[in-house]
């Protein structure tokens, strides 16, 4: 089965400098430890946000694709984003949910997700959906995504466990400047 | 607060920079956010601290945004504001709806209304009450503040029952 740290590491080496917002917990520090870039914003706190972030930055940036590195436990915090999303339909927005149906981050305790398809909701939301539990599945659907307009969600079914990545080292001030500096 | 003055409200903080209107609405504003409408800046969200979320990916696209909503909705937003706002230091103005100001409002917005002062003061936030007489002021100090990138609030008292 897809490991959470593969997922990431695939998906932002495909992305190249696009911006990501990361879901903070696991999420972040995984990305931090394998591809970290100035166009990563780390969200430390505030969970559940990391949808509505990107979506205020998609709107301000129509020529960059925007990316989010979202759990399944942060989606279902904040799942009316879902729903603004949907309405405004950002072109180019890209949402990927790294699904381990639990909240890993603070002991594993189950979510919703094992029991609700947050692909169904993305759909029933006017998103395009996709989903993938494997390394082939998640490169094709990304490479198939370059050419097509947002809002799009990728569900990525991992494992749930594994060795978390190391801590984020930046403080958040230099988070968001570097990050600023390079929309 | 008058119809008038909500609206001489709303057309200056966006003509002085102020590009993004979000939040949840609140009847104590409801003239300010109708003039938001009338001039296609009002984004409505699902819940405060989402307006909260989408203001801050406009901040850090370096746009100048104001989050309206209820007091109820700022205690919801509590923990939104304290580690994403503050702790990445975002420049938003909240425009906060002061239910429960009144002692005859209605019995679910007496305790947050009676705590809203110390709550906003503990947090940190800076603040100013918006009034009929000093409102041009406010909204200056306001735009000033988030110009040097420091978050603030400013608030309009529920000064009737309905």
């Amino acid at each position: 089965m897809l490991i959470r740290k593969d997922a990431i590491k695939i998906a932002s080496k495909t992305i190249v400098d696009s911006p990501i917002i990361a879901a903070n917990g696991y999420i972040s520090r995984d990305l931090f430890e394998v591809d970290d870039k100035n166009t990563n914003f780390y969200m430390i706190g505030s969970m559940g946000l990391s949808s509505s972030i990107a979506l205020g930055v998609a709107l301000k940036n129509p020529k960059k694709r925007v990316y989010i590195f979202d759990g399944d436990g942060n989606l279902l915090m904040n799942l009316g984003s879902l729903t603004t999303i949907g309405k405004l339909k950002p072109k180019n927005l890209i949402h990927l949910v790294f699904d381990n149906q639990s909240h890993d981050s603070t002991g594993g305790q189950p979510t919703n997700s094992d029991n609700i398809d947050l692909y169904k909701i993305a759909k029933a939301s006017n998103y395009k959906a996709f989903k993938t539990n494997s390394k082939v599945g998640l490169k094709k659907i990304l490479r198939k995504i370059k050419t097509l307009d947002g809002p799009i969600m990728i569900k990525i079914k991992i494992s749930k466990g594994g060795k978390p990545g190391k801590r984020i080292i930046h403080s958040p001030i230099t988070i968001k400047k570097r990050f600023s500096r390079n929309l | 607060m008058k119809e008038l003055t909500q609206k001489q409200i709303f057309d200056y903080l966006f003509n002085n920079g102020i590009e993004n209107f979000i939040g949840v609405p609140d009847s104590t504003m409801k003239y300010f956010i109708s003039q938001g409408f009338k001039k296609k800046k009002i984004l409505i969200t699902t819940r405060e601290d989402e307006a909260i979320g989408i203001a801050s990916g406009m901040a850090l696209s370096n746009q100048n945004s104001l989050v309206f909503m209820q007091n109820a909705g700022f205690a919801n937003s509590i923990s939104t504001i304290t580690s994403l706002v503050q702790l990445y230091e975002l420049p938003i103005i909240f425009l906060i709806g002061w239910r429960g100001y009144l002692k005859s409002d209605a019995p679910e917005h007496y305790k947050i209304g009676r705590i809203q002062p110390e709550l906003i003061k503990s947090i940190g936030l800076n603040s100013k009450i918006v009034t009929e007489s000093n409102w041009k002021e406010c909204c200056k100090w306001a735009v000033n503040k988030i110009n040097h990138s420091i978050p603030c609030t400013l608030i309009i008292r529920r000064e009737f029952v309905d």
